[in-house]
């Protein structure tokens, strides 16, 4: 089989730059792969990925060694436009990327300046329109899309010019779960049936892990493997929460989807112990496996299921046992009923236009709270944050503080930006922080709030050069400054590696500790499971649940996270599960 | 041909104006007819502030006023471009040969209503950290993540254009809108306002830049004011439908 791509010794210096971005690298990928490059954030993925089309180094600058090969064609030879009709490219913000302004018109862009015949033109956006559901977008301007409908747009553009080889940067970081696996699942489609090429750099490896058949792994200092999506995570240490599961516990291999997890945990009730060598037949096979481990230590979820409503669950196999008093404490009702929430909406009815987007919510934010709002694209996740910071007056009902009155923005309640750029402009992480404290007339300090963010160590640095998480960090750090008891966050993890996540994380529940009421907008269904104490559904403009995250979304087949799929409620997170089966 | 006559600059900016108003279409582009008077006004007065900062006398305040009105009639008129029409279906009424630079002043012009936009994001942004944003002390707050976002923008654009196959020479049309009698009339009449202006003003004079020293009651052609009104009908006509 011929390939898609061609690395030959390939390393890469960017402008200016200490150390190679890449370095030595030789891989080929056959035609008809799909593709996932992973690695933490600053490890070279974007530059993996932008050197397959020859944006590194045609608009990078630098300097590039070696050969990169695109479908016979090098790179090194060709400028970016002289590939365009056989790659297709999906940027990391695609907003920026369109060209021109409805949307029907932008997939029509790359087909027009590669001369494809009109009829052609027309039938092909047709079937990609069809393809990734965005039939009724047609007329919309690409300006006013959301972040999800952006996304699926530029994926579009890119496929009506018919390339032989996708690359996409983070393809599914604004869509809801459910969205992200629809585009996945239409991107196997043509991966299986027309033999198209995806290379996709993904964070979300819950999303991605079960669809690719490679991967290639990027390490600090430029390394890249090329390998099974099992050994290339291993490698580079990282992996979905199954994954990392497995490997807290012992198990070889680790699984890399729900379905390989509840194979290896199945062969407990069932007496065979699982094997430990080959994942492909791990449930039938004898062996030593996680199954030894977990049995005896842990009791079916189903019995303790069972007195609650819940829907039939999919052909699973029993549950493994969990130990009734290992299993996390799901506190009884909403607990924010017992005190006094620092910002309230009740009867809230919000518009955008004539447009109803909130119709009617009764939602309190308490101190020590860390609240996750969950939903669709567009179900008004977006327009509650704006309500209760003050910014989008309510059309009817009312947002108020503790002390009664519409919260202030930057005093009663602060809202982080989507996008950090809008908002850092000094010199330093330092000053930064300190513009904020200067505005409240105080002096100082910014080491005290830089300390939990783990972000002492760059406080000198430049705000622009540092990664996006860590960018979205000084930005939070910026914003819980203000000194406003509330902090609400708008999708904080697009673009977060697992290691930022988990700083994100901790801050959120150090703020909760001391008194703060957190709120965050997030398709991340890990996060959620991982920080909130509370999960707002969203549908529709309309409050579908409430609840702690064991009982919102353990049931919910799009919004559970991995443990909860495997192990049932009230298992979210892979730490939980591990000090259960571990700790007698 | 440029005038620094009042008599034509008001008429025209009459012209921009009610177009504007009866014409302004939906979307972040209507805001800018505002945002360029606003600077125009701006440079008016910095124009006439100059001046003040050297000797002065009634001439050359007057002549540094009607300065900076004709370029912030200028400004008048292209805010008014920039918040009735639609670049973009501008760029679908341009015939083939012309895509290029259609296309390239599309992109310029949209620059106005996305930086109009940002600023808004931005803001908004550093209200929640208690940076008041009427303060002129808030200007980096506000400038530099508009200006940088606004670079970085520029940057993705070109490089999403070069590996979209933009510049490969060959070129074919997903659709063409045609002219309509609306974009006719309109073509029609601005070319026939602007040579009446250039031909009459050519064989009659009319003191299109009028003596301010020594200080001269500026004369008028009443030929140039109609010229200059003229600008005005686009706005009366009915606008075409959408295809």
């Amino acid at each position: 089989m011929s390939h898609a791509v061609v690395f030959d010794g390939v390393s890469f210096t960017y402008p200016g730059a200490p150390d190679p971005a890449l370095s030595e690298v030789s891989f080929g990928l056959e035609e008809g792969s799909f593709v996932l490059v992973t690695g933490p954030t600053g490890a070279g993925k974007s530059t993996l990925i932008r050197a397959m089309n020859g944006l590194v180094p045609h608009f990078s600058g630098g300097s590039l060694t070696g050969s990169v090969t695109v479908a016979g064609r090098r790179t090194l030879d060709l400028p970016p436009r002289k590939l365009a009709d056989i790659v297709g490219f999906v940027p990391q913000d695609p907003g920026a990327a369109f060209v021109v302004d409805r949307v029907e018109d932008e997939l029509a862009y790359g087909m027009e300046n590669l001369g494809v015949p009109a009829a052609t033109m027309r039938r092909r956006a047709e079937e990609v329109m069809d393809l990734l559901a965005i039939e009724s977008l047609r007329n919309r301007s690409v300006r006013a899309l959301s972040g999800g409908e952006r996304q699926r747009v530029a994926i579009a553009a890119a496929l009506t010019t018919a390339p032989r080889l996708l690359l996409l940067d983070e393809p599914t970081s604004q869509l809801d779960p459910q969205g992200a696996e629809d585009v996945l699942a239409a991107l196997q489609r043509l991966v299986h049936d027309l033999g198209l090429t995806v290379v996709v750099a993904e964070h979300r490896l819950e999303r991605v892990a079960g669809f690719v058949d490679l991967a290639l792994g990027c390490s600090p200092g430029g390394k890249v493997v090329l390998g099974s999506p099992a050994e290339t995570l291993g490698r580079v240490g990282t992996g979905p929460p199954v994954t990392r599961l497995g490997r807290m516990l012992g198990w070889s291999p680790a699984p890399l989807t729900v379905r390989e997890a509840r194979r290896m945990v199945a062969g407990t009730n069932l007496g065979a112990p699982v094997a430990g060598d080959s994942r492909g037949d791990a449930s039938d096979a004898p062996g030593e496996g996680p199954a030894a481990q977990v049995e005896g230590h842990l009791s079916s979820p189903a019995s303790r299921r069972s007195h609650r409503q819940s829907p039939p669950q999919p052909p699973t196999p029993p549950g493994p046992r969990l130990r009734p008093a290992a299993a996390p404490a799901v506190p009884e009702g909403s607990p924010s009923q017992a005190r006094v929430p620092l910002v309230r909406a009740q009867s809230l009815v919000a518009a955008h236009g004539d447009r109803e987007v909130l119709s009617g919510l009764d939602v309190g934010l308490c101190p020590g709270e860390i609240v996750a709002l969950v939903g669709r694209n567009g179900s008004g996740k977006t327009t509650l944050l704006r309500c209760l910071s003050g910014l989008h007056p309510p059309a009817r009902g009312t947002v108020e503080t503790a002390a009664g009155g519409r919260p202030a923005p930057g005093l009663d309640v602060a809202l982080c930006p989507q996008d950090p750029d809008m908002m850092l402009f000094c010199e330093t992480v330092r000053e930064e922080i300190e513009a904020t404290l200067a505005a409240k007339g105080l002096r100082g300090g910014a080491g005290a709030l830089a300390g939990p963010l783990g972000l002492r160590d760059l406080l000198e640095s430049h705000p622009r050069d540092l990664s996006a998480g860590e960018r979205l960090l000084v930005a939070a750090a910026a914003v819980v400054a203000s000194g406003a008891p509330v902090l609400l966050l708008d999708e904080p993890t697009r673009g977060l590696d697992v290691e930022s996540k988990g700083r994100l994380g901790a801050f959120l529940r150090s703020l909760a500790a001391t008194g703060h009421g957190v709120m965050f907008a997030s398709h991340d269904v890990e996060l959620v499971a991982e920080v909130a104490t509370r999960v707002l559904m969203l549908a529709g403009g309309e409050l579908l649940a409430d609840g702690h995250p064991a009982e919102v979304m353990a049931d919910s087949p799009v919004f559970s996270p991995q443990m909860a799929r495997v192990f049932g409620a009230p298992w979210m997170t892979p730490e939980q599960v591990a000090m259960a089966v571990r700790g007698r | 041909m440029s005038t620094t006559n009042p008599f034509y600059l008001l008429p025209l900016f009459a012209a921009a104006w009610f177009v504007h108003s009866a014409r302004r279409i939906e979307g972040p582009g209507a805001r800018s007819f505002k945002v360029f008077v606003l600077f125009g006004a701006l440079t008016v007065g910095t124009r006439t502030a100059l001046v003040l900062l050297g000797p002065v006398n009634r001439g050359s305040v007057l002549a540094a006023m009607l300065e900076g009105l004709r370029v912030a009639v200028m400004l008048a008129v292209f805010g008014t471009f920039s918040s009735v029409t639609d670049s973009w279906r501008i760029l679908r009424l341009t015939p083939r040969r012309f895509h290029e630079p259609a296309l390239a002043a599309a992109l310029a012009l949209s620059i106005a209503p996305r930086t109009i936009v940002a600023a808004a994001r931005v803001r908004e942004a550093q209200r929640m950290r208690g940076i008041e944003p009427r303060r002129w002390r808030a200007l980096p707050a506000l400038a530099v993540p508009v200006l940088a976002t606004g670079m970085e923008e520029a940057g993705t654009l070109a490089e999403s254009m070069d590996a979209r196959g933009h510049g490969r020479g060959r070129r074919s049309s997903y659709r063409t809108e045609p002219w309509g009698p609306a974009a006719w009339a309109t073509a029609t009449t601005a070319a026939l306002a602007a040579a009446v202006f250039l031909l009459v003003a050519r064989a009659l004079g009319g003191g299109l830049t009028p003596s301010t020293f020594p200080f001269v009651w500026p004369e008028a052609s009443p030929w140039l004011v109609l010229a200059a009104l003229s600008f005005s009908l686009p706005g009366a006509l009915r606008p075409e439908t959408r295809p």
